[in-house]
């Protein structure tokens, strides 16, 4: 244990003169990412806000980027607009060389991050998990933005609402149920307040169910037609606001809170972007086992999250070898394992080999998980990000502020 | 002379006022990450404007004030009860720096454990069979009106207060009480008319610090503070960090306003609280 | 009745909390609506503790740039400390009011303004630069302290020492800093609690990269992770403890070696 403060605060001396001398990076093959990453420390930023995610990525990535390719793997908890924020103000002053080789990334963060220069890349076509197993086709887009090999699909999730069978017998079918039960149940029903994540797509949900479905959004930002239809939302919303928790004067900060309220009893429905983060919070003992998901009759967004690499990230070799190994079968298995995290696999389990193919096929995913089929059945695809950002800022300005 | 002072003036003037002085040029839009668009007043005009920010200032300020309030007023009591233990207990009352010692942070925690609906007093009253569910526990935490902040600030501060107080009361001349006995003062005319005038200046600070400290704070609020009227620096880090680059002069506005508030209020202060104490020294 | 009334206030407020965070700690499963914990076992603490890699890492690098941040600040101090208890010129108190601001003003207000600039500077994302803007907001508390310890000491155990021919870093290392020392260990401790408790300030200058045993506790506090929130606390209540106990023993032992007390 001393040893280990020491060896950290050692670490954290040396930090500062981090930079190292690097081939030229983008003729790297893998094999030479992999000689050019022994030895060396790769920063992963990414959202903190689940335990669980936490100790998988401490546990399991961390040991075995340390066993296979000799990386220190060290997590750093921030919120991807948070790191996004911190790289534009780094590009602006001039910093080439940054802190950040690893981020977790996805929708009008990585957006943003791509239109303003902030990403390495295109890294993906070089990333041999990637030509091996991955369907090119189903990680083209993010949110409506080209991916164009600048971030590595490293998982899928769905949305999904979570109740307590025991205390909720018959949940809500559609939107419309929702909103009868949120009436007639008055303080037992919040969401996260966006930008959250979780809360930033269960209104977009509201907005695809009020307005007529996902499919006009499709071909990217239309304002006339946003500005015609969001008032429909805003309405759901503020129509549902005073039988909210709190009577909608405060809104749980994060995902991570309201799972704590519903865990506590102090809510009675819970929504997460992660199919069998129920199954997980059961087995982890946080929710009681009678806890079950379900999904609207008018679909649930699904979407797939990426692994990045910034502009100045001091060791673009590292960062591209755990990014690789996270789209590994290996690494993709393990997280699909509800105990450790239950994140859909990202990639297209029908390129593997028979054994492999089976061990996921194999995997339960507990009784709080819906099967695949469903919710395959329910998938709606994410909303184009011009869309969201105008969504996340009008719920301030026409719903928090009302 | 200034020499022996130089180890001190320039990290002052190089970190502390520069700071200050990029806050305001930042503010009026110049020295930005995106370049100079300034000067310009309209990022004050915007702030300004704005009913949602007027709202989160007279929040700030009322959770700010009750709450270093609320402190010194415990905090000064706690104080004078532990002075008037007889010595082998004061020493017991060494336990009150663990409100010292303890960050903001996790006071915080101890908040939410407490007074959360599903939280310890809430079990309490189960078991007294007065909350039966954790709905019919009172709404202490997030119910708008920065309860849950003020318990915290108040769990703070009181030890702070009592610090103070104690470090008056330790130093004070008994036979000052003796006397005011002798002359046939009762035990509260003799607290209100010879120790309370010796600890109103400690008092002061304490309630000045307090103050300040809480109206300016970003951890409480982070975690406790609800989403609307919200503090005035969750406002600034929402702006900051979670809003587009262009915005960041907002951001920077309203730290110059608060900047100005709180040194106004200090001054102004500072000299009412003199005149009070004058007054109430005359004994 | 009344001493009664102040034990049983100091224990409501202090020792309570304390108990609860033990025991919250041993049984991470303790909930609503159970008064005490149903299950105390002890096993929950070791699976709060399965990778206690990045827990010790935060601690460790809050303990490095809070020690580091003293040490700036008795630097920073000391000489202006000496002078200004002895020195009368005109603006005195002003002067000294206002180096006494950045510990009342909100660190906020100038951190924001520097952060840009100490990106430029390449003082942001690293130790040098949270060691810095912490020492500005901690530096007041050792100022304080150091220069009501000059002015009580007086100037004529140095003045005894130069006529008895000490030269006057001798003077000062031998009769004047065994002085002071009660002052440094008092501002110090003030310092190192403003620093090891600050979240802000190393999150916005840190960037992340220099972690912060607040910041590893902030996402623990929302999470349904009671029994961690529960450790993590009573470590921060452990270590300043534990710090200030050995300093008073230290301390204790150096002044009856020297005969001073």
């Amino acid at each position: 244990m001393l040893r280990h403060i020491f060896l950290a605060m050692l670490g954290i001396l040396a930090l500062a003169g981090a930079a190292r001398a690097a081939g030229d990076i983008d003729a790297m093959t893998h094999a030479d990412m992999l000689a050019a990453a022994r030895g060396t420390e790769v920063r992963w930023h990414m959202w903190g806000g689940s335990d669980q995610i936490n100790a998988w990525v401490d546990g399991y990535v961390a040991t075995e980027a340390e066993k296979r390719f000799g990386i220190t793997l060290v997590r750093v908890p921030m919120d991807a607009a948070v790191f996004v924020n911190k790289l534009l103000t780094e590009k602006a002053a001039g910093k080439d060389t940054g802190t950040m080789d690893l981020l977790w990334i996805n929708g009008e963060n990585f957006r943003n991050a791509r239109q303003a220069g902030l990403l390495y890349g295109p890294f993906l076509d070089r990333m041999p998990s990637f030509r091996a197993y991955y369907d090119p086709e189903q990680s083209r887009y993010d949110f409506g933005f080209p991916v164009d090999g600048f971030e590595a699909p490293y998982g899928r999730a769905q949305f999904v609402f979570e109740y307590d069978s025991a205390r909720v017998p018959n949940p809500p079918r559609n939107y419309a149920e929702l909103k009868a039960w949120i009436l007639a149940n008055p303080g037992r029903f919040t969401y996260p307040q966006p930008p959250d994540f979780t809360g930033s797509a269960f209104i977009r949900q509201v907005f695809y169910a009020t307005t007529g479905g996902h499919g006009q959004y499709m071909q990217g930002l239309d304002t006339k037609l946003y500005a015609k239809n969001a008032p429909a939302a805003w309405t759901w919303l503020n129509e549902i606001k005073p039988a909210l928790w709190r009577e909608g004067r405060t809104y749980p900060r994060d995902a991570a809170a309201l799972d704590t309220l519903f865990a506590r009893g102090e809510v009675d429905m819970c929504m997460s972007y992660h199919p069998a983060h129920a199954q997980m919070k059961i087995l982890e003992k946080t929710y009681p086992g009678t806890v079950r998901t379900f999904v609207m009759e008018e679909g649930t967004i699904s979407n797939t999250h990426f692994t990045a690499v910034p502009f100045n990230a001091p060791n673009k070799a590292g960062a591209m070898v755990v990014a690789d190994f996270l789209m590994s079968p290996d690494a993709q298995l393990s997280k699909y394992l509800p105990a450790n995290w239950g994140d859909l696999p990202a990639l297209d389990v029908a390129r593997l080999p028979a054994e492999q193919a089976g061990a996921f096929a194999a995997v339960d995913l507990g009784a709080a998980t819906l099967p695949a089929g469903v919710l395959a059945g329910a998938a709606v695809p994410e909303i184009p990000s011009g869309y969201l950002e105008l969504l996340e800022n009008d719920w301030e300005k026409h719903v928090l502020d009302q | 002379m200034a020499r022996p002072l130089l180890p001190l003036l320039l990290p002052f003037a190089g970190i502390f006022a520069a700071g200050l002085c990029l806050t305001l040029c930042q503010s009026l839009g110049l020295f930005l990450p995106l370049g100079s668009t300034g000067p310009t007043p309209e990022h004050y005009a915007t702030v300004l404007g704005s009913a949602a920010m007027q709202r989160s200032f007279l929040f700030t300020l009322y959770v700010s004030l009750v709450s270093a309030l609320g402190s010194v007023t415990l905090g000064t009591g706690l104080g004078y009860m532990v002075w008037k233990l007889p010595a082998r207990l004061r020493q017991t009352a060494v336990v009150y720096k663990v409100g010292l010692i303890l960050p903001h942070v996790a006071v915080a925690f101890l908040v939410l454990l407490y007074f959360g609906q599903t939280g310890l007093l809430a079990s309490l009253l189960h078991r007294l069979g007065l909350a039966p569910t954790p709905q019919d526990f009172p709404q202490v935490l997030y119910a708008g009106d920065g309860l849950g902040m003020i318990l915290a600030y108040m769990f703070k501060g009181t030890p702070f207060a009592m610090l103070m107080t104690l470090a008056v009361l330790f130093g004070f001349d008994t036979r000052l009480l003796q006397t005011a006995a002798m002359l046939g003062a009762g035990r509260f005319h003799a607290f209100r008319r010879v120790t309370l005038p010796r600890l109103l200046p400690a008092m002061h600070s304490a309630f000045i610090i307090l103050f300040l400290y809480a109206f300016g704070a970003f951890d409480i609020p982070f975690l406790l503070g609800e989403s609307r009227p919200g503090m005035l620096a969750m406002r600034v880090y929402d702006i900051y960090f979670r809003k587009d680059l262009t915005e960041r002069p907002q951001a920077m506005a309203i730290l110059a306003l608060m900047f100005a508030f709180t040194a106004l209020f200090t001054m102004l202060y500072n000299a009412l609280a003199r005149r009070v104490d004058d007054r109430g020294r005359k004994l | 009745m009344s001493r009664a009334l102040t034990l049983l206030a100091l224990a409501v407020l202090f020792v309570l909390p304390v108990a609860v965070l033990v025991l919250q700690a041993a049984a991470p499963g303790w909930r609503y609506p159970d008064l005490v914990p149903a299950d105390l076992s002890w096993s929950g603490l070791a699976q709060t503790l399965r990778h206690p890699a990045p827990m010790l890492t935060a601690l460790a690098s809050s303990l490095g740039y809070s020690l580091a941040t003293v040490l700036a600040t008795v630097a920073m101090t000391m000489a202006p400390a000496r002078f200004l208890a002895h020195a009368s010129f005109r603006g005195k108190h002003l002067l000294e009011g206002l180096l006494l601001t950045p510990a009342l003003v909100p660190a906020m207000t100038y951190s924001m303004g520097l952060h840009f600039v100490f990106i430029r500077l390449g003082l942001a994302d690293n130790v040098t630069g949270v060691v810095l803007v912490l020492s500005i907001a901690g530096y007041p508390y050792m100022l304080r302290s150091l220069t009501t310890a000059c002015v009580h000491i007086g100037r004529d155990y140095r003045t005894c020492a130069l006529n008895l021919g000490a030269s006057p870093w001798r003077a000062f290392l031998q009769v004047e800093l065994p002085l002071l020392l009660p002052a440094l260990a008092a501002g110090g401790s003030v310092v190192f609690l403003v620093a090891f408790s600050e979240y802000f300030l190393v999150f916005l200058i840190g960037g992340g990269t220099v972690p912060s045993f607040t910041g590893y506790l902030f996402p623990v506090i929302t999470s349904s992770n009671r029994g961690l929130g529960a450790l993590v606390t009573l470590i921060f209540l452990a270590v300043p403890v534990a710090l200030f106990l050995t300093l008073e023993v230290l301390l204790g032992g150096y002044f009856r070696r020297r005969g001073m007390r």
